[in-house]
């Protein structure tokens, strides 16, 4: 009988699962709560990679998937009730503009009860750490609840306002709230801020230069030096842009948590067979041209990318030294040079092929923008061809963020210039980034940075969103008749549906238009 | 020094000599005739370099460069060849005048009045190591002042006395320097 007693507890224990939400939802919930995955993890007893492998597409199963789901549902009605509250509160500040938004209120609230005192305060490393008791944020000084990589500050700018509006006044009294148990808390959390904000604390960070900083003394010094001769100060920063932009690199990397390696080994690969010569990397540099327009005349318009290799400073960087590894699968943390038979490419009469337009059949170094392009392309999303075949490569632990502020910088500061107008910082942030890039290798110009690893990625990141510009134009029914090299896109059809125009980064601006056609003897000449 | 490696590559490491890394780095910072000697206009360009005044032959010719004025005019005019043997001497002499001449500037830059240069340390490689014999060498960076007995010894093509050189300024890696007489690459700019 103990046999069948084992049976009947293990059929009562088979019940109906825990119904979960979809992947995107659950991250959706943890991130709206401000929750780390290091503290969703420890709460529930898993590692923080488990989790993330949760909320990308694995289930969780057994007990642990009970924890989860009722995790993910505390959540979901906590921020259902917050919302409601959140809109009450908005309304409230804009009948009275004086009065401060009570920035931490929102999320000290949901946060309370998951993660008690002292799970708080021993996080590390960048994740978000939400503190019990609101400090001043390092950027504009005013109480913000989460501290990042040891410095509290707000999440998003719109909390983040820059200069002090007088000390923050303490919330509204009759603040609304749906849940009494919290009201103790949400009273005396923001009377705590405003004494902490008052403090020297806050000035401590306004005073220090910035990157954006180092660029605007730069122009301001120079045009200072040449008395406002606006075509002597720039011809004056573009020659010095080389050794400045190796400035504003230092200055970005400082307190970050991986060195620039400048001076690793590289391999033979990498380096130049001749003086003049290139070396074995085929970088993937789109240049094609549609064979056959569609029948009739075509009004074609020739676009141009906007600071293409500055948008391409942010690509997965091999850290240190490139390691050799054959017949291994990609691996998505490392990243670098590798060697593969590239798939055939059918689409030739569209779209043009993702690894350029190469004359010699077989294998080929590629570099990993390039790899991931093929891999993205090959996936299950577009199936557009067969999966590359990797031979061999030489990869090193990556990151995305190596230029991030980098980047940030120079794209702030070419913002505001084309904003304001100003023709020196433009041509002077332009002189930067791409002589940066240029220069990054095996050149003589730059000898503080040797990483022509790192130059042929950057390349290649270029050439890849120029190419999945072409695909995405394709997709929403553009004809696309050109890609050629970085930033150069010939579409015929409304194409303002497809990308905004302007000055960004992310937009695109007109270069040219004309007309081409199968019964025009200048077939496509006018536009070159 | 007690540190210094015994038997290095007993248990699988690989690398190369410190200063054998710098001196690398030094030829490569020096620059001159990337054609190969064995060229016509390798070997010309080289000689021409030997040749341009008195002082320049008289060092190549302490240098190893022991032929006649006769065979030289002939070699420059193009009448004969330089043997085999003669190339590698041409070479030889050429890479030896080269870095006397470039040292004192390369000195100078490396030194940067006194602020030195900063200097990269890769370390040796441990992927051939039994996985219990290996150990955690972390990449290492330093700030060198002092370059004159570096660049002095490395002009003398004194192997020994570039090696002692090294050796010493490492040392201020600290305790773990022993770590670093072998590396992988040794990266620095001028």
């Amino acid at each position: 009988m103990s046999d069948f007693d084992a049976i009947d507890s293990l059929l009562d224990a088979v019940g109906p699962q825990a119904e979960l939400p979809p992947c995107h939802v659950r991250r959706e919930l943890r991130e709206r709560a401000r929750l780390s995955k290091a503290q969703v993890a420890r709460a529930l007893g898993v590692s923080p990679s488990t989790l993330s492998g949760w909320e990308s597409g694995r289930d969780p199963a057994g007990e642990i998937r009970t924890k989860y789901a009722y995790l993910l549902d505390g959540l979901n009605a906590k921020l259902a009730t917050e919302t409601e509250t959140e809109t009450e509160t908005e309304t409230e500040t804009e009948t009275a503009p004086a009065a401060e938004q009570p920035v931490t209120s929102g999320t000290a609230a949901t946060v309370t009860p998951l993660s008690s005192p002292d799970l708080g305060q021993d996080e590390d490393g960048d994740d978000v750490e939400l503190l019990v008791a609101p400090e001043p944020c390092v950027l504009c000084g005013h109480p913000a609840g989460q501290r990042v990589a040891g410095f509290a500050q707000h999440l998003t700018p719109a909390d983040c306002r820059p200069t002090a509006t007088g000390a923050p006044a303490a919330p509204p009294a009759g603040q609304p709230t749906a849940h009494t148990s919290k009201a103790p808390l949400r009273t005396t959390r923001p009377a705590r801020a405003t004494e902490r904000s008052k403090g020297p604390a806050r000035h401590a960070f306004q005073e220090t230069s910035g990157p954006v900083d180092l660029i605007r003394e730069a122009v301001q010094g120079a045009l200072a030096e040449h008395r406002g001769d606006v075509d002597a100060a720039t011809a004056a920063l573009v020659k010095r842009a080389i050794p400045d932009a190796m400035r504003l690199l230092d200055e970005t990397r400082k307190g970050a948590r991986y060195d620039v390696i400048a001076h690793p080994w590289i391999p033979d690969i990498l380096k130049k067979q001749t003086a003049r010569g290139a070396d074995q990397i085929w970088e993937a540099r789109p240049k094609w041209t549609r064979h056959e327009l569609p029948p009739g005349r075509h009004q074609v318009t020739a676009l141009d990318i906007n600071g293409a290799y500055l948008s391409a400073l942010k690509t997965h960087l091999p850290l240190g030294q490139l390691e050799h590894s054959t017949g291994l699968a990609h691996d998505r943390r490392r990243s670098g040079v590798h060697l593969i038979t590239p798939p055939e490419w059918e689409h030739e009469a569209v779209l043009p092929n993702p690894i350029g337009q190469r004359d010699e059949p077989g294998p080929l170094w590629v570099t990993e923008p390039t790899l991931r392009l093929l891999l993205r392309l090959s996936g299950p999303k577009h199936q557009l061809c067969e999966p590359p075949q990797i031979h061999e490569s030489y990869t090193s632990g990556a990151t995305e963020n190596l230029l991030e502020k980098f980047r940030i910088a120079l794209k702030d500061a070419r913002d505001t210039a084309i904003e304001q107008g100003d023709r020196v910082t433009l041509e002077y942030v332009k002189a930067m980034y791409s002589k940066f890039v240029s220069t990054m290798g095996e050149s003589n110009y730059n000898r503080e940075l040797y990483r022509p690893d790192w130059m042929h990625l950057i390349r290649s990141q270029a050439f890849a969103n120029l190419w999945l510009k072409a695909l995405k134009a394709h997709d929403e029914g553009l004809v696309v008749v050109r890609a050629m090299g970085t930033d150069e896109l010939h579409v015929i059809g409304d194409w303002r549906s497809v990308f905004a125009e302007g000055r960004a980064v992310t937009e695109v601006k007109v270069k040219d238009t004309y007309t081409a056609g199968t019964d025009d003897a200048e077939h496509e000449g006018e536009g070159e | 020094m007690p540190e210094k490696n015994i038997d290095f590559g007993r248990f699988g490491a690989r690398g190369i000599k410190g200063s054998d890394a710098v001196a690398r780095k030094l030829d490569e910072l020096a620059g001159g005739i990337a054609t190969p000697v064995t060229a016509k206009r390798g070997w010309m360009a080289r000689l021409h370099y030997l040749t341009k005044s008195t002082q320049t032959l008289k060092a190549a010719q302490d240098a190893g460069l022991t032929v006649t004025h006769r065979t030289l005019k002939a070699w420059l005019e193009g009448k004969r060849r330089p043997s085999k043997t003669s190339l590698e001497r041409i070479d030889q002499a050429y890479r030896t005048v080269r870095r006397h001449n470039v040292a004192r500037h390369l000195l100078r830059r490396l030194n940067r009045d006194g602020r030195g240069t900063r200097v990269e340390i890769h370390p040796l490689n441990q992927s051939q190591v039994p996985q219990q014999l290996q150990r955690v060498v972390e990449y290492r960076t330093m700030n060198v002042r002092r370059w004159d007995r570096i660049v002095g010894s490395w002009a003398a093509g004194d192997h020994q006395g570039l090696d002692a050189a090294w050796q010493d300024t490492i040392v201020d890696l600290g305790s773990q320097w022993g770590q670093y007489e072998y590396v992988t690459n040794v990266g620095f700019a001028a």
